[in-house]
Parts: structure tokens; C-alpha cells; sequence
């Protein structure tokens, strides 16, 4: 019981780093693109579609990447938590920067505009755009988190799965399956949808409080 | 661009906090292993009691399965392995990613399938006999078989069967790739009414948990079932890291030998794995068979 705590405050530690990380660059990148068209045209529809990206994926290219034998090797990061971390990131990036980019054009138009007009700098039409959409921006986040908690692919490649080290929800889920232990695997699944079904609740929650 | 300040505050954050991973702690020792070693729990059992004379280090056990085990050693992402498929140690030995090879348990491969046994593997003479019935009645669409299909010890073992009888069973209608691990094919030969060959450690976990109502074991024993377990060492790994890796292997090969010799008996009623000391020069000349040459 302990150790199924463990996992799932590790679970929530990890990709709540990720999601605060990719969040960082995600809205400033998506800010930056809803005030240039020219570089928007051709990124967001490419974004979008990554949005799917299979997690194995981006978890092989880390792996490549990470591994003592690839370009990053020396960082030492494959197989440790903060490696799931800067891969959850990469995966959630498209998928935060897209839809809080569709949000931010939004509100640039109801408000970025004219504050420009009006006389406000850069910064302070800055500042107004993204805190008149906080809700959705917000909602953005949220998607990202619970996709990054519900990822498989990344977890189990250059995390490894190791026994209380990082061994998140998902790779437990799996290891139990591996082990025949279904009715261990499902009460990690029970928690792990109780934890996405909170957040999508949030998520509506939010939704409402912007009307 | 208050944002952009948070953007490389993160970014530096996540550096410093991977170089303070770096130093300090317990010394990590990465071991790559075969899925039945791990998932049958004896890894995580040796591993608790070599720590407990060892209490600075952490035995990072990463369960893939032997041909990825391997795989990842020649990357360099591992420091030692745990794997039991002759033939593949042997190539990588050859190519100078494994060195120390050391044989520290065995048991057989099985060959289960339904009771009512279509293909009349029970009456089969070798293993080889058994998959030539079996492709048989699979060509008359009385049978079928499941397959790992996913370049693990146990595949490499049944590839090796087929290709001992002459057959190529690959592409036929009643052949299943699974592509999984030994407890999801198990449970799809269950399912299908198939074939299979499995380890019998994870066989005997499924079955007495009542996994496998409609599977029995129609062969087993025999030298050309034996399932050689073995641990290596990886000269590209150094250090404090390679000096503790050493130390586990010698752990596993010399004083373990009772631990295994007694793990899951009280659980499952027979020892899943059986220790290899006092039986090596036996299980080297097997192992020399196996890994063809």
C-alpha cells in the first residue's frame, strides 16, 4: 500500500513538473505565434498534428538522444525521473501550444489590439492578452497534465520502470499486467482514472467560471 | 516576457537539477533484464538481500526482455544483464559488448496447449517431433500456435525448434505473433485454444492463479527444453558503478545459490528456478549446444 502511494505521488511529482516546464515555454511559445502570423502559418497546422504523437516514439528518440552512447550521454539522464520529465515536456508541447495558442488569438483580437491602439507598450498588451484568457490558458495546462499522466510510452523508455525510482502509474499498470496480478493493475487504473476524471471536473469547472 | 524569464528559469532549473543528480547519493548500478527473471520477483528478492550488506548502493533493475536487454548494452545504458538466450549472448560476446559470462540458474521451457491435444504433442518423442505435429495439424486447421514473436530468449528457443524440424511456420494462417510478453501470450494460446512454449516459472504463476483454465502441459524435461540463465558484464561500464555490478554478480552466482534454489517453493509448491552450482560443467556443455557452435 505504501509503495502504491509512492508511485502515485511520484506519478503526480513527475508530470506535474513536466506539464509546469512545458507550460513555461508552450504559452510563451503560442503568445509569440498569435503575434506573428508569418511564423504561425506554417507552425500551428504542424503543432496540431502533433498533438497525437505516439509517447513510444518520443520516448525512442529520447532514449537515442539520452543514451550513453548519443549526443547527450554525458548528462547522465536516461533511467532517472527527471528524464521522464524533460520527455513528458517534449511530448505535451505541441498539445498545450496549440490549444492556448487558439485562445490567446482570441482574446489578441478582442483586446491585444486595441490596448496597442490605445497606447499600451508591448508588455502591457502582453500582460492583458494572457490574463483576460487565463481560463483557457489554464484549460490548456490541464489538458497537458493529464496527458502526460496518462503516457505510457516515454515512462517506460527512458525511465526503465525501476522499483522506486521511476516506476510511475502507468509502467506500474504495465509491469502488474506483465506479472499477471490484473487486480493490482486495475486498482492503479481506478486511481489513475479518479486522478483524470478530477481533472477534466477542474477543467469544466474552469470552462464555466470564463462565461 | 515575463514568460520568457519563467521559460529559462525552467530550463535552468531542470539543468542544475540533473548535474546535482550527478553527485552524491547511492552509486546506481543499471541492470538490464529478461522479463521472467524480474516478473517472477526473484531479482527484486536477490537484489533486497544483497543490499542489505551493501546499503549505499541501488540496483536499478530495467525488465525488457533478453534481445533488448542486450540492444541497450551495446548503447552503453546498461552495466550488466540478465539473460537467457545463448545464441544472441554469444554474438554480442563476440562483438565485445558482454564479457564475464557466468551461468547462475536454469529450468525448462514447456510446451503447452489444450488438454484435448489435436496435434498429439503428449505422444511426441522431442521437442522437435511436438512442432512438426503441431505444424501439421496447423496445416490441416486443427491447431494453432502462439508466439512471442518478440526476439526474447524464450522466442529465440522456439525459433531455434522450428528451424531444428525444418519447418518455417512464419506467415502461416494458424501461426499468432503476439508480439508480447510470456504472460499475455500464455493468455492468448488460452483464449485460442493454441500452442505454445513458455518458460515454466511463468506458466506455473498463471496457472495456479487459475489464469489458464484451458492449458496444460503436454511436454516437458529433456536437455533440449533447458533454460539457461546467465548474468555478464559490460566492459563500457565503469567506475563505482562497474567495481558493484561485479560485486552483485559474484553475490548471484556464489552466495544466492540456496536463495534461488528455494524462491516461490513455499508459493507454488516447486522451486522455479534451480540453482547452477555443482552442475556447471553439465550446463556450460548444454550451453555451448545452444548457442550453436
Amino acid at each position: 500500500m505504501r509503495e502504491v502511494l509512492e508511485i502515485v505521488l511520484r506519478s503526480i511529482m513527475v508530470s506535474g513538473t513536466a506539464t509546469l516546464l512545458a507550460s513555461a515555454w508552450s504559452i510563451a511559445l503560442a503568445y509569440l505565434l498569435v503575434r506573428s502570423p508569418r511564423a504561425s502559418r506554417p507552425l500551428i497546422p504542424l503543432l496540431e498534428g502533433m498533438v497525437g504523437v505516439p509517447t513510444v516514439l518520443i520516448g525512442l528518440l529520447l532514449y537515442l538522444l539520452l543514451s550513453r552512447q548519443g549526443p547527450l550521454g554525458m548528462l547522465r539522464l536516461l533511467y532517472s525521473p527527471q528524464a521522464i520529465v524533460v520527455g513528458q515536456a517534449v511530448l505535451i508541447t505541441p498539445l498545450i501550444t496549440s490549444v492556448a495558442y487558439r485562445v490567446l488569438t482570441h482574446s489578441w483580437n478582442m483586446y491585444g489590439e486595441l490596448a496597442l491602439s490605445l497606447g499600451a507598450a508591448e508588455g502591457q498588451a502582453a500582460k492583458i492578452v494572457i490574463m483576460e484568457s487565463l481560463p483557457g490558458v489554464a484549460a490548456a495546462v490541464v489538458m497537458g497534465f493529464s496527458r502526460a499522466l496518462g503516457e505510457l510510452g516515454v515512462a517506460l523508455m527512458v525511465g526503465g520502470n525501476i522499483r522506486g525510482y521511476t516506476r510511475v502509474m502507468t509502467t506500474a499498470i504495465a509491469l502488474e499486467v506483465s506479472k499477471g496480478e490484473f487486480e493490482l493493475a486495475v486498482s492503479l487504473g481506478a486511481i489513475l482514472l479518479f486522478i483524470l476524471a478530477m481533472i477534466s471536473l477542474t477543467l469544466r469547472f474552469l470552462g464555466r467560471l470564463r462565461e | 516576457m515575463r514568460t520568457k524569464i519563467v521559460a529559462s528559469l525552467a530550463v535552468a532549473l531542470i539543468i542544475v537539477a540533473s548535474l546535482l543528480s550527478l553527485k552524491g547519493g547511492p552509486v546506481r548500478v543499471r541492470i538490464t533484464t529478461t522479463t521472467s527473471l524480474y516478473a517472477t520477483g526473484l531479482l527484486d528478492y536477490l537484489g533486497d538481500q544483497f543490499r542489505k550488506d551493501h546499503p549505499n548502493v541501488e540496483l536499478d533493475f530495467i525488465a525488457v526482455g533478453s534481445g533488448e536487454a542486450l540492444r541497450r548494452a551495446k548503447q552503453g545504458d546498461a552495466c550488466m544483464v540478465f539473460v537467457h538466450a545463448p545464441s544472441l549472448e554469444r554474438r554480442y560476446m563476440e562483438e565485445g559488448v558482454i564479457t564475464d559470462g557466468r551461468i547462475f540458474a536454469y529450468n525448462y521451457f514447456i510446451i503447452a496447449g489444450p488438454p484435448s491435444d489435436p496435434a498429439g504433442v503428449r505422444e511426441a518423442e522431442s521437442p522437435v517431433d511436438a512442432f512438426e505435429r503441431i505444424y501439421e495439424a496447423g496445416e490441416r486447421g486443427e491447431a494453432s500456435f502462439a508466439s512471442r514473436g518478440d526476439n526474447s530468449g524464450t522466442h529465440v528457443k522456439e525459433l531455434s525448434v522450428w528451424r531444428a524440424a525444418g519447418l518455417d511456420p512464419k506467415g502461416r494462417p494458424w501461426y499468432l505473433e503476439t508480439g508480447s510478453g510470456m504472460g499475455a501470450t500464455l493468455l492468448v494460446a488460452n483464449e485460442k485454444g493454441a500452442y505454445v512454449l513458455s518458460d515454466i516459472g511463468t506458466f506455473l504463476k498463471y496457472s495456479k492463479d487459475g489464469k489458464l483454465p484451458d492449458l496444460v502441459i503436454l511436454l516437458e524435461g529433456g536437455d533440449e527444453l533447458l533454460n539457461i540463465y546467465s548474468v555478464y558484464l559490460v566492459p563500457s561500464c565503469t567506475g563505482e558503478e562497474a567495481k558493484y555490478a561485479r560485486a552483485f554478480a559474484d553475490f548471484v552466482v556464489r552466495d544466492a545459490q540456496d536463495l534461488i534454489a528455494r524462491y516461490g517453493v513455499s508459493k507454488y509448491g516447486q522451486p522455479l528456478f534451480y540453482p547452477a552450482m555443482g552442475k556447471l560443467d553439465w550446463l556450460r556443455k548444454r550451453w555451448q549446444a545452444l548457442a550453436g557452435g
